[in-house]
C-alpha cells in the first residue's frame, strides 16, 4: 500500500488576538512556527512519509520554511519529505484553515497536523471530514492540543498513516458540541460559552461578568481557559460519554465564586450557580434570551429573543491521532529499531 | 429593540457618518483627480474606513495622531474640517495648511492631527514626542501613528518602537496592512513578515484584527488605548484591510489578480459589513442611513465647489509658516 500524504495547517493568524493585550498571552514568532513545521517534517520523514501538503499563507512561515529546506537539502544532512503547497486563494484569515482542511480531506491525506490552539483546531475539525487530526499546541488557550515536541507528533502521525500502528491504537475518537442557531450548525471541540455581549467584536472572551453558561466536552483541573472552570468544579475526562454544563453569574451574584485561569496570565472570578451533566444528544437551551456564543474561546454566533438556539453533545464525533498510543506501540513492537549489519560483541547491550 | 453593540445608537450613527464621509470624499477625488486640476499625488483610503474610524472613535482632540501619505481617512476620522481638507488638496489659500501642504501634508493641530506625511515611517518618531509630552504634562492623552508594511522596514519605526518601550510611552503603533507595499512583495522585502513579531522584539504586545470589521477594530483599539491611558505603555495593532484603489491615483495595479477588486467590493467592503450589522440588529433604520448619505454627498459637493472657487495662496505667503520659533 503506498504511503499516504500528510497535511500540515499552520495559519499565521492564529494566536494573534486581543488576549495579548487583556492578558499576558504569549506571542509565538513566525520564525518559531516555521521551525516547528520543520521539526514535524523531520519526524514524518523518519516514519517514511514521502509527501506533505501544506496550507499556503502570506504571513512568512512558508518563506522561512522553504529557505531552511533548501539550505538543508544543499547540505544533505537532514532527510525531509517532499513539500508542496495547496493551490488556493489566501485570505489571511481563519477561513484559509477551513478551506485547506477541506482540500486535504478531498485529496485523501492520511492525517492533518494542525498548529494552533483550541480555536484553530476547531476550524480544521469543522472541515476535514473523517480525516484524523493531530494538534500541535501553539495557540493562546491549548486545552485541546497536547503540549508535546512536534518531532514526536511527526513521528507518531507518520506511523499512524503508514498503518504500522493499527488504527484502533493509532486513532482516538473524540466528543464535540454542536451549537445550532436557527438551523445553522457550528461545533466546539472543548467548550461553548454563552456570554451576555451580543456582538462578535474582537472575538476572544475574557470579561467574566458577562459569562452566563458554559458547555464543555471535558475539563481538566490543570487546564487553561474556559474548560478549566469545569476542571475546578466537576472534572471530566476526554473519553467519558457525557459533557458538563455550568450555569454562571457575575462574581458575588451566586452562592459560590470561582477563581479560574481565563487565559494565560489572567485569573478571573465568576459566580457558579450549578454544575450539571450533559447527556449525549439531548439539546440544552442557553440561560439567557439574547447574547453570543463563544466556541472554544472565541465569539462566533449572536442570538436574540426570537432565535432558536440549542447545544448538544456528540460522542465519537471525529478522530485524532493518539501520539502517546502510537509511540507506546512503536516501543513495544520495536518499530523504530533497525537491525545493524554487524553483530554486537558479547557483553555489549543488544 | 435593545442595542447589542458597544456604542450607543448615536455613536453608531456617528461612526457611519465618518466612514461614509471618507468613502464619498475619496470616490469623488478619484473622479476629480483624473481631470488634471489637482497638483501632486493623491493616495486614497477607500475600503479602509473601518480601521481609521474604529480607532479614532476612542480619541479626543488632545490625543495625537501621526498619519501617512494615505492620510485623508485619518483626517476625517479625527475630525478635521472636510472643506479645509479639500481646499488643501487643491492647493488653495483656504486649505488646512493654507494650500502649501497638499494631500500628503494635511494637518490640524487643534484636532490632534499632526499631519499626513510623505516620508515613509516619519510619523513614528513624531508620535513618540507626542506621547512623551502627554506623559510629562501628566494628562491621559495618547499618541497613535499609522504606517504600512513598506514603512515598517524603516529605521525610524524600529527606533521609535524601542524608544516607546524603554520610556513606556502612551503610544500605539498601527500597521495598516492592505497587502501591498506599493508594488513590492513583502516576501522579498520583509525578513519577518509578522509585525506582531517585531513588536515582541521590543517587549511590546501586539495583536492582529480584521480591519474590515469595524466592531473588531473598535473593541481591540479600545483595549490598547485604555492600556496606554492607564500607564500600560505602548502596543502594536495590526489591521488587515482592503484597498479599493491603487497605491496612488494612476497606478495601473498590474500586481493585482483579475477580479480581485470587484470581489473585495462585493464581499469585503467594511461599510457594507457595518451597515448590514446595524440594520440587522434593528438599531437604526435604512432611512436614517440614507439621510446621512445624502447629507454627506451635499457636504462633499460643497467642499469641492468651494475648493475650486477659492483663491490660490499669494507669492508673499511662500515663506510664512515654514519656520517656528520656540
Amino acid at each position: 500500500m503506498p504511503m499516504r500524504a500528510v497535511g500540515i495547517i499552520a495559519n499565521p493568524v492564529s494566536a494573534r488576538d486581543i488576549r495579548r493585550i487583556v492578558s499576558h498571552a504569549g506571542n509565538l514568532p513566525i520564525n518559531d512556527r516555521a521551525n516547528i513545521v520543520l521539526r514535524l517534517l523531520t519526524g514524518l520523514a523518519a516514519a517514511d512519509v514521502a509527501d506533505v501538503v501544506v496550507m499556503p499563507e502570506n504571513g512568512g512561515i512558508r518563506t522561512q520554511l522553504m529557505r531552511t529546506i533548501e539550505r538543508e537539502r544543499r547540505m544533505g544532512t537532514v532527510r525531509l519529505p517532499d513539500v508542496t503547497y495547496l493551490d488556493m486563494p489566501v485570505t489571511s484569515t481563519f477561513v484559509d484553515s477551513a478551506v485547506a482542511a477541506r482540500r486535504m480531506d478531498d485529496m485523501g491525506v492520511g492525517a492533518i497536523v494542525v498548529l494552533g490552539g483550541d480555536g484553530t483546531n476547531r476550524v480544521v475539525a469543522s472541515s476535514c471530514g473523517q480525516t484524523p487530526i493531530a494538534g500541535v499546541s501553539t495557540g493562546t488557550n491549548n486545552a485541546f492540543p497536547e503540549f508535546r515536541e512536534p518531532t514526536i507528533t511527526g513521528l507518531a502521525v507518520g506511523l499512524a498513516v503508514s498503518g504500522r500502528v493499527p488504527a484502533d491504537i493509532a486513532l482516538a475518537l473524540n466528543k464535540r458540541l454542536v451549537v445550532t442557531v436557527n438551523g445553522r450548525h457550528e461545533i466546539a471541540l472543548v467548550d461553548a460559552a454563552v456570554v451576555a455581549e451580543r456582538y462578535v467584536g474582537a472575538r476572544a472572551i475574557w470579561k467574566t461578568e458577562s459569562f452566563r453558561d458554559l458547555f464543555a466536552t471535558f475539563g481538566e483541573a490543570d487546564g487553561i481557559g474556559m474548560s478549566s472552570l469545569v476542571g475546578l468544579t466537576g472534572p471530566l475526562d476526554r473519553t467519558t460519554p457525557q459533557g458538563r454544563r455550568v450555569r454562571l453569574a457575575p462574581a458575588g451574584a451566586a452562592p459560590r465564586t470561582l477563581a479560574f485561569p481565563v487565559a494565560p496570565g489572567l485569573i478571573g472570578r465568576v459566580g457558579v450557580l450549578s454544575v450539571e451533566t450533559m447527556a449525549p444528544g439531548v439539546p440544552c437551551r442557553p440561560s439567557v434570551a439574547a447574547g453570543s456564543i463563544a466556541l472554544d474561546g472565541e465569539r462566533e454566533l449572536t442570538f436574540g429573543e426570537s432565535d432558536d438556539v440549542s447545544i448538544h453533545l456528540e460522542t465519537d464525533a471525529f478522530r485524532t491521532v493518539s501520539v502517546s498510543g502510537c509511540m507506546a506501540f512503536a516501543a513495544r513492537h520495536g518499530l523504530m529499531v533497525h537491525q545493524t549489519s554487524s553483530p554486537c560483541h558479547e557483553g555489549e547491550p543488544r | 429593540m435593545n442595542n447589542p453593540f458597544p456604542l450607543s445608537r448615536d455613536g453608531l450613527l456617528t461612526a457611519y457618518r465618518r466612514m461614509r464621509t471618507i468613502r464619498e470624499f475619496e470616490e469623488r477625488l478619484h473622479v476629480e483627480f483624473a481631470k488634471g486640476d489637482i497638483a501632486g499625488f493623491v493616495h486614497l483610503y477607500a475600503g479602509e474606513e473601518a480601521a481609521g474610524v474604529g480607532i479614532m472613535m476612542h480619541l479626543e482632540d488632545h490625543d495625537r495622531i501621526a498619519s501617512t501619505h494615505r492620510g485623508h481617512g485619518h483626517c476625517i476620522a479625527k475630525g478635521v474640517d472636510v472643506r479645509a481638507m479639500m481646499a488643501e488638496i487643491y492647493g488653495k489659500a483656504t486649505g488646512s495648511c493654507a494650500g502649501k501642504g497638499g494631500s500628503m501634508h494635511i494637518a490640524d493641530l487643534s484636532k490632534g492631527m499632526m499631519g499626513a506625511n510623505g516620508i515613509l515611517g516619519a510619523g513614528a518618531p513624531l508620535i513618540c514626542g507626542a506621547g512623551l509630552a502627554a506623559q510629562k504634562l501628566g494628562h491621559d492623552g495618547v499618541g497613535i501613528t499609522f504606517f504600512g508594511d513598506g514603512a515598517s522596514n524603516q529605521g525610524t519605526v524600529l527606533e521609535s518602537m524601542n524608544l516607546a518601550a524603554i520610556w513606556n510611552l502612551p503610544v500605539i503603533f498601527v500597521v495598516e496592512n492592505n497587502g501591498y507595499a506599493e508594488s513590492t512583495s513583502v516576501d522579498y522585502a520583509v525578513a519577518t513578515d509578522s509585525y506582531v513579531d517585531r513588536a515582541a522584539g521590543f517587549g511590546m504586545p501586539g495583536i492582529t484584527v480584521d480591519g474590515t470589521d469595524f466592531f473588531a477594530v473598535y473593541e481591540a483599539a479600545g483595549e490598547v488605548i485604555r492600556r496606554a491611558r492607564e500607564g500600560g505603555g505602548p502596543s502594536l495593532l495590526e489591521c488587515k484591510m482592503i484597498r479599493f484603489y491603487g497605491h496612488f491615483e494612476g497606478d495601473a495595479q498590474t500586481y493585482r489578480a483579475p477580479g480581485e477588486i470587484e470581489e473585495n467590493r462585493a464581499h469585503r467592503d467594511c461599510l457594507k459589513i457595518f451597515t448590514a450589522k446595524i440594520l440587522e440588529a434593528g438599531v437604526v433604520e435604512t432611512g436614517e442611513l440614507a439621510r446621512i448619505e445624502s447629507e454627506v454627498v451635499d457636504l462633499i459637493d460643497d467642499a469641492l465647489e468651494s475648493a475650486k472657487a477659492a483663491p490660490l495662496p499669494s507669492a508673499a505667503e511662500l515663506t510664512t509658516d515654514v519656520y517656528v520659533s520656540y
